[in-house]
């Protein structure tokens, strides 16, 4: 049984989801630079960092897909598989295992 | 926070995906069967808010921006062992399915990010509960994300490609988000308050979970 606020939750979940391009193309206006990558600048740590060469969706973009909807989708999957997946982890630690499903 | 593969020497990645996988475990034998069925949702609903909030770059001028972490946010709302595993959980898909975080370095990322802040941030939250929630929630996101930028810096200090120049590591990386983490607590502070006052049911320490099949 779905608790009462799931819908409104999901909702929230939708419209952080839907703010993912504004802000990813504001970031890009200022030059988005996290300390991290200021640390790795000041040593000359910056050309070893590796990309991960198996992810299917490669910095939150959609390869073939523009910027902006790249994002939104990349929002939109990873929001609904995080829900999912962290669902999943409380069902396994609940006191009934063989509930639901 | 999210540190790239080729970073972190791989003895110091394999040692912190120790610590990691034995800080997860205890966590998981602590609510293991615990879980109400009304609160499985609630963990999924916050590991989903906290990786959306995640893709939210905050575009600060002046070269140094970052995002919400939402370690203490988690620890708050869902307890610190909950918590802990819900943002492993968003640390682990940003790795695998976007190259966010290296996966060699996964363990590391979600030690500093799932565990140092989840916890650090709790303790926080809880020492400073009795001066005001909304208060201690706010110191919690604070010193929470603070705290894990600074095992971050502590990793990167420690390894090869940063020329072992720990000092600026730790530096960069914990002046930059003791800075940087305020708009982290004001974030944690204002939405608990929102949620706390919205539903004042779903806080960890409200009510007891109710008995089920009882």
């Amino acid at each position: 049984m779905a608790p009462d606020w799931l819908p409104r939750a999901v909702a929230g979940l939708l419209a952080l989801a839907l703010l993912a391009p504004v802000f990813g193309w504001a970031a890009g206006q200022v030059g988005y630079a996290e300390p991290l990558e200021n640390a790795a600048e000041m040593t000359g740590a910056t050309d070893d960092a590796e990309p991960v060469e198996v992810a299917p969706l490669p910095e939150y973009g959609v390869p073939g897909l523009g910027s902006a909807p790249g994002t939104l989708v990349s929002a939109l999957v990873g929001t609904g598989l995080t829900l999912l997946v962290a669902f999943g982890i409380g069902r396994a630690l609940g006191e009934d295992p063989d509930g639901a499903r | 926070m999210h540190i790239p593969d080729g970073y972190v020497d791989l003895p110091l990645a394999v040692l912190f995906a120790a610590l990691s996988l034995v800080a997860l475990s205890y966590a998981a034998r602590r609510v293991g069967g615990e879980v109400s069925d009304a609160r499985a949702p609630l963990v999924g609903v916050v590991a989903a808010g906290v990786f959306a909030a995640q893709m939210l770059n905050w575009p600060i001028p002046g070269g140094t921006s970052a995002h919400f972490v939402g370690g203490a946010f988690a620890a708050i709302l869902l307890g610190p062992h909950l918590g802990a595993l819900a943002v492993a959980t968003v640390v682990a898909i940003q790795a695998l399915v976007f190259g966010d975080g290296g996966l060699v370095v996964l363990g590391a990322n979600v030690f500093n990010m799932a565990v140092v802040e989840v916890y650090v941030g709790y303790a926080v939250y809880r020492a400073v509960a009795p001066h005001g929630e909304f208060r201690a929630a706010f110191a919690a996101g604070w010193f929470g994300i603070t705290a894990g930028a600074l095992t971050a810096g502590l990793q990167l200090g420690l390894s090869a490609a940063f020329r072992y120049e720990l000092l600026t590591t730790l530096a960069i990386m914990g002046v930059g988000h003791l800075l940087l983490g305020l708009v982290e607590g004001a974030i944690t502070a204002v939405v608990y308050r929102y949620l706390a006052r919205a539903r004042p049911d779903l806080r960890p320490n409200a009510a007891p979970e109710p008995e089920v099949g009882a």
